[in-house]
């Protein structure tokens, strides 16, 4: 198998630019190592582009007016309003022409009465969006504060410990999250109708928990793998007990493990839709299954629509960036270190 | 002398775990007792009694909304889903689906970690861009792509060309096209996971493996196809055998894009399963035996993910 | 076999030395070690002359011809890694033969040379495996296999004992000796085990902080050290430096020691030292001899056994110890005092502020 590359025979001239002042390969040096490693980032460009434009399209649409966001051809330029959060948010009722000229007279309307004014319509309240935004942060919360809570307790324990059945138990707990929702959801739905927990807070938060556990004990016990155990033995050693040792030593060492770990806990609880879909109806009903379904008056409210998307997808974004050295261990249950 | 007592669910680490429990102190057994005790109950309750109901209610003929208790009525649940041509349907659905967006997943991914591995001024921010795809919820995810795939106000007729609303394609809409839709958009979340798996891999490889090539004069293809994919493969396979279990469990974005439809063009046998439990009949009976039935496929496909996670980990 | 010419080599990282400008030539057949410790610029030496690093500036020619910017692949040269760079999903018997392929050769050709050189360095048995379930040691002789059989110009080698277990490193290092000596070929072997290149080298070329420090044969570096550094990182222990102040003939040493300067330095000494007369005196283990009636005196302060001999830990003054080499018949209880004396012959002198080696100028 011939594997021999077609090399000039002469040796190329020294290059003419800069002395080569960093670690580089002979045959790195030259115009066109750099052109080729430009053009690659170009694409790389491109391609990170290309791919944030549904992302961009969605945040744009969220401040179109509802005419803008439905137009044939799509817009891209446009003037901007808060129209469709003002329609996510509030629950309005068609003016009469009488009552819109009415109201065109006052001077006491808010900003919000304003924008729904343009439509000729008046707010009569509150839409459940909020609520349902608020059902988002209290049960992803509560459920990634206690999965994570037991998570990082049940890890130090298989981690440091020899359990019998250990490597069984772990491959069950993972396998856990391996299911479809909609397995696990039927007996749960019986079961939670029979004890009263279907639409309650605290139905949901014990399903989001149990299900963010098995990926928080495997993520945390990788983690804590890594840290040494001869800290605590020096600890042991100096008279400490297993607790105060895991407490003052081991919690402290483990803490971006935690942080990575309830990012992820967070994220997950945060996106769920199918749970949410199939548990809860009116009181705890979380945002994910409510944004398909903003609908107006008159057809889908596409703005609004995307209104409640980009607040949903906001805090997920920000996240990303801050935490991007662990993403890549989280996003793979533990099994790769680097980030 | 102190007593050693043994313990069963032994604490071996240090000759300190076999001091009796002291009088404020509790020993490493009951120690690992209670760690893992909260996690164990919320297993047996939240996922062990709910399997268990779930096998005996598949025997059974009982609908959630009717009054009956379950009626024991033994295999026929199970006969009657898979003589049911429709099983088969949805698996093969959801088996072209998971085939074909692991499939370009896989390239996509790959290539952008080809892309992004030298760095280059700027290549962590991109790469922290392309992150945010897979972050996103998939219902919201799949809300916004159904304004975008919209034949005529949609973006994505309008980039490509179609500007005749009567001549684009309607990509929910039409049964050849909409799994197309759900593929698209589903590699477009998850390539960028793949990438990330293989920048991991690709990162790792030693440079003196390339030098030792460059001195013996071996093509870039030599290079590629004995340093860089032996090298990258372990993680690679991770990543596919990841998708390839989420495809199978695909709810979410298929819900949110098309419910199943248009027909059953779309009908992945996680909507099934779902249109059959909680729509129509609400056929309790039914629709668990026809969730063991996913379970078993998909505790067969876990297992290998898991060794081959263990794998890697271990070096 | 080449001869390899370096001219004004020099590399920068931004505006860092790593290898400060470098002339040197390696002549044809010649066993040449690049010696320091880690960051000294030794490794960067070997690649820029291998082309995997390019210089910042200078000149690098085989044989006259300027090879500065031609790919490592056609300089003729073989090279082996530290950490062995084997291909791990071919067999043994192909990672060697795999230079060969790339240059063409036809596979009877191959066959027999691979044959040869697996014989050589007593692989045969070895060749049908992969790297991965070979040991460290075999691994290694596969890169050496692979480099030998293309007989290259120059063979460069990093630290390639660098990987192997302890017990090993002897019996390869006369291996690689050999097959120099053998091939008749030029090679650029680096290091940072000073033992391993006063072994191997016919020439050592040590190297501190992106400088060379002296380039010599093994004696020489070892007998008459260019400065504190060489005198230091060359000998297990170094040698013994004494800070002391000369005056008239005899330098004061700590610990109430006064030194009679051997006549054949007094002139040196005399002209070369600052106003304040402060000099280091160096010696080796070897060089002292203990009398009951010694110039000097110490007290013991350890006693290290080394089989055949004693390593002596003598302590002149609080924090001031000195090595010497003394026979196992004699007993030495710890904190006794002990007079000793230097041989003449091997005493050496260094300017405290240049750290330099003072020239013995002519002997009288």
């Amino acid at each position: 198998m011939a594997v021999t590359t077609p090399h000039s025979a002469q040796p190329a001239p020294p290059p003419q630019q800069a002395p080569v002042n960093y670690s580089t390969r002979v045959d790195k040096v030259g115009l066109r190592p750099r052109i080729a490693s430009a053009t690659r980032a170009v694409i790389a460009i491109i391609i990170a582009f290309i791919m944030l434009i549904p992302v961009f399209w969605m945040g744009m649409t969220a401040f179109k007016s509802r005419p803008d966001a439905v137009s044939v051809p799509p817009k891209v330029f446009f003037t901007p309003t808060l129209e469709g959060f003002v329609s996510l948010f509030t629950q309005r009722r068609q003016l009469s022409e009488a009552e819109i000229a009415a109201y065109n007279e006052r001077t006491d309307l808010s900003w919000a009465d304003e924008i729904a004014l343009l439509r000729g319509q008046a707010i009569i309240g509150e839409s459940k969006f909020r609520g349902q935004l608020i059902n988002s942060i209290i049960i992803s919360a509560a459920s990634t504060f206690f999965s994570v809570g037991f998570g990082v307790l049940a890890a130090y324990a298989f981690s440091r410990f020899n359990i019998p059945g250990k490597d069984d138990l772990l491959f069950f707990i993972l396998s856990q999250r391996m299911l479809p929702a909609v397995v696990v959801t039927i007996p749960i739905f019986l079961m939670y109708r029979e004890v009263g927990l279907y639409d309650t807070h605290l139905g949901m938060i014990l399903l989001y928990t149990s299900f963010n556990l098995s990926f928080s004990v495997w993520l945390l016990k990788g983690f804590i793998d890594e840290i040494p155990r001869e800290y605590e033995e020096a600890a042991l050693v100096d008279g400490y007990t297993r607790l105060q040792a895991f407490r003052k030593i081991v919690l402290p060492q483990a803490v971006t493990g935690i942080a990575a770990t309830t990012v992820f806990a967070l994220i997950f609880s945060w996106n769920e839709y199918a749970f949410a879909l199939m548990l809860t109806s009116e009181v705890a009903r979380t945002a994910p299954p409510s944004i398909p379904l903003v609908l107006g008056t008159g057809g889908i409210e596409w703005a609004a629509i995307a209104a409640g998307s980009l607040i949903f997808l906001i805090p997920v974004v920000v996240v990303t960036f801050l935490l991007r050295q662990h993403l890549l261990r989280g996003v793979t249950f533990g099994a790769i270190r680097k980030g | 002398m102190t007593q050693v007592t043994t313990e069963r669910a032994s604490a071996q680490l240090t000759p300190m775990a076999q001091r009796p429990a002291a009088r404020r102190q509790l020993s490493d057994a009951n120690i690992v007792r209670l760690f893992i005790l909260p996690t164990i109950i919320l297993l047996i309750l939240m996922n062990i009694f709910p399997l268990f109901y779930s096998l005996f209610l598949s025997f059974t003929e009982y609908s959630v909304i009717s009054e009956t208790p379950p009626r024991w009525v033994g295999l026929q649940n199970y006969i009657d889903i898979l003589s049911d041509s429709q099983l088969y349907h949805n698996f093969a659905v959801t088996g072209r689906y998971a085939l074909i967006s692991v499939g370009l997943q896989t390239i996509v991914g790959f290539s952008l970690a080809m892309l992004l591995r030298n760095k280059f001024k700027g290549s962590g921010f991109i790469t922290t861009l392309i992150l945010i795809p897979m972050m996103l919820s998939p219902i919201v995810v799949a809300v916004f792509w159904r304004l975008i795939f919209n034949p005529s106000l949609g973006i994505f007729n309008y980039l490509l060309g179609f500007t005749n609303p009567n001549t684009s394609p309607e990509w929910l809409g039409e049964p050849g096209l909409a799994l197309w839709s759900i593929i698209i958009v589903d590699v477009w979340m998850w390539s960028p996971f793949v990438m990330l798996l293989c920048l991991a891999g690709l990162s790792a490889i030693p440079e003196y493996l390339y030098e030792a090539a460059a001195i013996d004069r071996a093509s870039a293809w030599f290079q590629f196809r004995r340093i860089t994919l032996p090298q990258v493969m372990p993680l690679l396979l991770i990543a596919v055998l990841f998708r390839t279990i989420e495809a199978f469990k695909q709810f979410d974005l298929v819900m949110g894009l098309t419910g199943g439809g248009p027909g059953d063009a779309t009908e992945t046998v996680s909507v099934q399963l779902y249109q059959l439990a909680f729509q129509g009949q609400f056929n309790t009976g039914l629709s668990s035996a026809l969730a063991y039935i996913v379970l078993v496929v998909i505790i067969a496909i876990s297992n290998l993910y898991i060794r081959a996670l263990n794998r890697v980990r271990e070096g | 076999m080449a001869t390899i010419h370096l001219q004004n080599v020099e590399k920068k990282f931004g505006e860092q030395f790593a290898v400060k400008p470098l002339n040197m030539t390696i002549n044809s057949g010649e066993f040449i070690v690049l010696l320091g410790p880690s960051g000294c610029g030794k490794t960067t030496t070997l690649r820029m002359i291998s082309g995997l690093e390019a210089v910042t500036s200078g000149n690098i020619l085989f044989d006259q011809k300027d090879v500065t910017w031609l790919h490592p692949s056609q300089r003729d040269i073989a090279f082996v890694f530290q950490f062995f760079a084997l291909y791990s999903h071919m067999t043994a018997r192909e990672n060697i033969a795999f230079p060969l392929q790339a240059q063409g050769m036809p596979r009877d050709q191959i066959t027999k040379r691979v044959n040869e050189v697996a014989n050589m360095l007593r692989i045969e048995h070895i060749l049908k495996l992969r790297p991965g379930s070979l040991s460290g040691g075999d691994q290694q002789r596969v890169a050496l296999a692979r480099a030998l059989v293309r007989r290259p110009a120059a063979f460069l080698m990093d630290e390639p004992l660098g990987a192997l277990d302890a017990e090993f490193r002897e019996g390869m290092r006369a291996e690689i000796k050999r097959l120099h000596i053998d091939q008749e070929a030029t090679t650029v072997y680096v290091t940072h085990d000073q033992v391993e290149a006063m072994a191997m080298g016919d020439r050592i070329v040590i190297m501190s902080r992106a400088e060379v420090q002296q380039a010599d044969t093994p004696a020489e570096v070892y007998h008459n050290p260019a400065n504190l550094f060489v005198a230091r990182f060359i000998g297990s222990p170094g040698m013994n430096l004494l800070e002391g102040v000369y005056e008239s003939g005899a330098i004061r040493l700590p610990g109430r020691n006064a030194y009679e300067v051997p006549d054949r330095w007094r002139s040196a000494l005399e002209s070369s030292l600052p106003a304040d007369g402060r000099v280091i005196l160096g010696f080796r283990p070897e060089a002292v001899s203990l009398w009951e009636t010694g110039q000097l005196g110490a007290r013991v302060y350890a006693d290290d056994l080394h089989g055949g001999y004693s390593m002596l830990h003598l302590e002149l003054a609080e924090g001031v110890v000195i090595h010497a080499r003394a026979g196992r018949d004699g007993n030495y209880p710890i904190g006794t005092p002990i007079g000793f004396d230097l041989e003449p012959e091997m005493v050496r002198f260094f300017h405290p502020e240049t750290e330099q080696a003072l020239n013995r100028g002519k002997a009288s």
